[in-house]
């Protein structure tokens, strides 16, 4: 059972109290902290007063507890065939000797139960060793804070050099790669791991002159949706994973603002294109123009004449 | 009943978790199945959880209320935390944290009398003491025995009970990383849980997080398939708010990581063909018998997936087959394009007629699948078939329906 209280905020947070408990008696403040940092909005009022009133007998009233040892768990079932899951996926191998073994139980599925029948088909080669290398390299550089010199190819397929401190590892699922985002220098702050002709760190980081990361450049774009052939819950569970608004504005329309960033324009055109008539942009007017720019480029393909 | 920031029934909190999180517009008005008190307590519930997440705005039917999540920015996934609401009772807390104390360690074993006899130890100095029975105990023990976490010897006539021996914790970046791009992550999540001081070295792009809300229903589905096991399915017909029950044999999960959705594909007896079930309209899973055939519909599966632009095994108008072909141009500074192409084909061929034409074609179960793909060429289509007509013309008709929409003259 994953739906369990073994693994709910409750348990973790009382084993977070315990923990100091053994060791000092645990004061109301410390309590409240712990509470706040392992649990829910309005657990601050469910949790002391379930152990003061003694309900939960675990902690006495001067902060002391009658349980000796640090709370721990050994892994469940589900854990480890979850696990065993994971060190079946190729991309594991991204991690080193990760030492994910359960004899005793079967992997929870294999990469042959699932299917992802949308996903891009040039995505990173988590199997080139070259890859590999440079993919933990720049694990260790985030982790330890240090810049790495990395040589890449540009678009046009030449080599160029830059300098960056590592600041995290993005994925994107669709695309199936990794890029390294950070603060970088004259090329940009953002490498994609699949490009990477060499790696290392810098010898001399000082005398490095890096720059700031790219800042986000948030934009929205506002759209009124006809609720025809289920374009409602397709459109909504497509542009879920951004932060969005959405409003009812008749029977079967609604107002949808999403919010994007700059760097992600080209894919929002044609990810609105692709539901057709069913979305139409009203904001802002440079976004209108886009879609505009591509309609009047088909009209020029020559292509369709209007149906039967 | 009082109101509990916990719950006891998972499936409550995922329709309220999906109606506010996906669709976001509707006023406490409009959550007509339940009470309104039912409504009041599961948004207070999930703003307790998801506080930071949570967004509401005025309109002139009422107030609404809904999470707004840029899942590239959080770093976890936030609907995670749903799963980590489960209510217990007083006696359940106590005797958990008491008896894995009591056996710290995989060398020591006890009778239950013995585990019975050091609760009532442990719990002397509180003003009125619990009592554990030993049959509650050895319920306790059982349900542990059942997670994986005690294991119990048989040595004579008396059985002995101790924890189960200790693993070493997973590596935080192995756990942060496929928590949120496996099926099932939020097991993950629950072991990162675990990790002190643990500081997240990744994001996410293009990352849909809903599907963590039917982990459980996938994870049945999972122990089916490796079991090869039939199942009973309850899925929700959400239109007509009407549940219905089929029996099928699991073949495989299809993931799409173009709109967050999961479908279990599974060979139906009663229509004698493999069909897609949207996982988040399955409401239950019981697993049944092993199939016999369960390979034989894996194998027919595997023969229907160079077909398959989605997950449809059939089209509308009841062709076998359906082909589709079109024809996109370029120019010579724009290699991107047949490079789109290439990587967004699936089980469609691309040919070069020459250096600035690409024409694309597909013999599928259902063409009607790729027309959201396929326009997102438009601006370049030069041409257009489908072997079945009425998609041309919803095609051709949808495009004129666009330009008229920007006044761009429509029929012209």
């Amino acid at each position: 059972m994953i739906f369990s209280e073994l693994y709910g905020a409750y348990y973790n947070t009382v084993a977070a109290i315990l923990k100091e408990a053994v060791t000092h008696p645990v004061s109301d403040s410390e309590l409240r902290k712990i509470i706040e940092k392992h649990a829910f909005g309005e657990s601050i009022v469910t949790i002391p007063a379930a152990i003061k009133d003694e309900r939960w007998q675990l902690l006495r009233a001067d902060g002391t507890t009658p349980v000796k040892n640090i709370p721990s768990l050994p892994l469940s079932v589900i854990q480890k065939q979850w696990l065993k899951a994971v060190a079946c996926d190729p991309r594991i191998k991204l991690f080193g000797d990760t030492g994910l073994d359960f004899p005793e139980v079967d992997p929870l599925f294999l990469p042959s139960d699932v299917i992802v029948f949308d996903r891009y088909s040039d995505g990173d080669n988590y199997t080139d060793e070259k890859y590999i290398a440079n993919f933990r390299l720049i694990l260790d550089a985030i982790k330890k804070r240090y810049p790495l010199c990395i040589e890449t190819l540009n678009r046009k397929g030449h080599p160029v050099m830059s300098a960056i401190f590592p600041e995290y590892l993005e994925y994107s699922e669709k695309d199936d790669k990794f890029r390294l985002i950070g603060a970088g220098s004259r090329f940009g702050s953002t490498v994609n791991l699949g490009r990477i002709i060499s790696c290392s760190p810098c010898s001399d980081p000082f005398e490095i002159n890096l720059g700031k990361r790219n800042a986000p450049r948030p934009r929205s774009v506002k759209f009124e949706l006809t609720d025809q052939r289920k374009a409602l819950e397709r459109v909504l569970l497509h542009f879920a994973h951004f932060e969005k608004t959405a409003k009812k504005t008749g029977d079967d329309t609604y107002s949808v603002t999403v919010y994007y960033d700059k760097e992600d324009e080209t894919e929002m055109v044609i990810r609105v294109l692709s539901f057709g008539p069913m979305i139409k942009v009203t904001a802002p007017g440079h976004f209108v123009d886009l879609i505009k720019q591509r309609l009047s480029a088909q009209k020029s393909c020559g292509y369709l004449a209007p149906s039967d | 009943m009082a109101y509990s920031e916990l719950v006891k029934n998972f499936n409550r909190v995922r329709d309220y978790m999906r109606e506010f999180y996906v669709y976001g517009f509707k006023s406490r008005d409009e959550f007509t199945r339940k009470s309104a008190r039912t409504y009041d307590d599961e948004r207070r519930r999930l703003e307790s959880w998801l506080g930071d997440y949570m967004r509401f705005c005025q309109t002139s039917e009422g107030k609404n209320v809904f999470i707004s999540i840029d899942s590239r920015v959080t770093r976890h996934n936030p609907l995670y935390k749903a799963w980590k609401t489960k209510s217990f009772t007083d006696g359940d807390i106590t005797l958990h944290f008491v008896l894995f104390d009591i056996l710290s360690g995989p060398d020591i074993s006890m009778t239950i009398g013995e585990i019975t006899g050091k609760l009532d130890e442990y719990l002397s100095d509180f003003s009125e003491p619990r009592m554990f029975d030993e049959s509650t105990v050895r319920k306790k023990l059982k349900e542990y025995i059942s997670e994986g976490l005690i294991v119990s010897e048989k040595k004579g006539k008396t059985v002995y009970y101790r924890r189960s021996q200790g693993d070493k914790m997973p590596d935080p970046d192995v756990l942060d990383y496929f928590s949120e791009v496996l099926p099932c992550g939020v097991i993950g999540s629950f072991l990162l849980d675990k990790s002190d001081r643990y500081e997240s070295h990744f994001a996410f792009k293009h990352h849909y997080i809903t599907a963590a809300m039917d982990s459980e229903i996938l994870c049945q589905i999972f122990g089916a398939i490796r079991e090869k096991r039939s199942i009973t399915l309850e899925m929700i017909n959400r239109q007509k708010d009407r549940i219905t029950e089929s029996h099928v044999v699991p073949v495989k999960v299809m993931v799409s990581v173009q709109s967050g959705r999961q479908y279990l594909m599974a060979y139906t007896p009663g229509f004698r063909r493999i069909n897609a079930f949207r996982t988040d309209n399955i409401v239950s899973v019981k697993v049944d018998e092993i199939s016999e055939h369960f390979d034989e519909f894996q194998s027919k599966f595997d023969r229907m997936l160079p077909h398959m632009w989605g997950v449809s095994t059939q089209s509308r108008s009841g062709n076998r087959m359906e082909h589709v072909e079109f024809t996109v141009r370029y120019s010579d500074d724009e290699p991107h394009i047949p490079k789109r192409l290439e990587r967004e084909k699936r089980c469609g061929t691309v040919e070069y007629p020459d250096s600035n034409t690409c024409r694309f074609s597909a013999d599928v179960f259902d063409a009607s699948e790729m027309i959201p793909w396929i326009r997102t060429f438009i601006c370049r289509i030069t041409e257009i078939h489908f072997s079945d007509k009425s998609h041309e013309k919803q095609f051709r008709d949808d495009l004129n329906a666009m330009y008229a929409l920007y006044g761009l003259g429509g029929n012209e």
